[in-house]
């Protein structure tokens, strides 16, 4: 059976991982970026992220630049790696039904 | 979970996906260093241009340039680090300096007076920096510089009269063509 990973897989969380991932492994995107990349809301994007911090799929790092607050985000080792398994397994999924 | 998934939802699924990295990977364009290569490789045409137009003396406008670069680079560096932050290695931006740093006494130790070959140098040096960040990280950097300093030695040993323009046209262009290319192609 496919390896679909249930947190990922909602739209939004799937963009927005599909969009860390696309990040070198050692480069961070700030929330705000993301957020105008993705054309999300603060609240939608930082709900989401929540989830995806507490399964472990990303890092987030606040911190303060010029005095103001700061978010940098990141796919972990380990939420690259689910990801690519849920590709995987969307793509197994898609070749079953030809 | 995944029987629940038609073909279907699947496709769309990839889909959504692909839109968002190419959405992403669009928005990371303008941050692989483009506007730096367009920055310097005006100022390097600017640099043989004046020399060629102006003499030697206009020589004393380099310092200038090289200040306007500097901080239009420290600019752009500063604006884009905002947006998505790449950790820096501090040992071997240290290295990269101290490289430079030697590079700046050689000549004044060894005493070159000659335009032609003080430019010539400097450019030399420029690249050995970027071959050396280029075998670091892994980047066009290496293939720009070692491209260029080929052009470097051409114009210097066996164009000489025509070093400036010459100098204007592959060094600076050169940086120009690679901003273009890694605005548009580079991953």
């Amino acid at each position: 059976m496919p390896d679909i990973d249930e947190v990922i897989h909602q739209p939004v969380r799937l963009r927005i991982m599909a969009a860390l991932c696309s990040l070198g492994p050692r480069e961070q995107a700030d929330f705000s970026y993301l957020k105008e990349k993705l054309a999300l809301t603060d609240g939608n994007l930082g709900a989401h992220l929540r989830t995806l911090e507490a399964a472990g799929h990303v890092s987030v790092e606040k911190t303060f630049v010029d005095r103001r607050p700061k978010t940098y985000l990141a796919a972990s080792t380990s939420g690259r790696k689910a990801f690519a398994a849920h590709v995987a397994a969307l793509q197994q999924i898609l070749n079953s039904s030809d | 979970m995944s029987s629940e998934i038609t073909p279907h939802e699947a496709a769309s699924a990839l889909a959504s996906i692909d839109d968002a990295r190419l959405t992403m990977r669009r928005a990371l364009r303008a941050h692989r260093g483009h506007f730096h290569l367009w920055i310097w490789g005006a100022a390097w045409i600017a640099m043989p241009l004046l020399v060629w137009q102006g003499g030697e003396r206009a020589m004393r406008h380099f310092p200038w340039i090289c200040l306007v670069g500097a901080l239009l680079s420290a600019g752009v560096a500063w604006g884009q680090s905002r947006q998505v932050k790449i950790p820096i290695n501090a040992r071997f931006v240290c290295a990269l300096l101290a490289v430079i740093a030697f590079g700046v006494l050689f000549p004044l130790v060894l005493g070159v007076r000659d335009a032609r070959a003080l430019f010539a140098y400097i450019c030399l040096l420029a690249m050995q920096a970027y071959v050396v960040a280029g075998l670091w990280t892994d980047t066009y950097l290496l293939w720009l510089g070692l491209v260029v300093c080929g052009f470097i030695l051409l114009g210097y040993f066996v164009f000489p009269e025509m070093f400036w323009p010459w100098m204007a046209a592959c060094g600076g262009g050169s940086l120009i063509l690679t901003g273009f290319y890694v605005r548009h192609f580079w991953r």
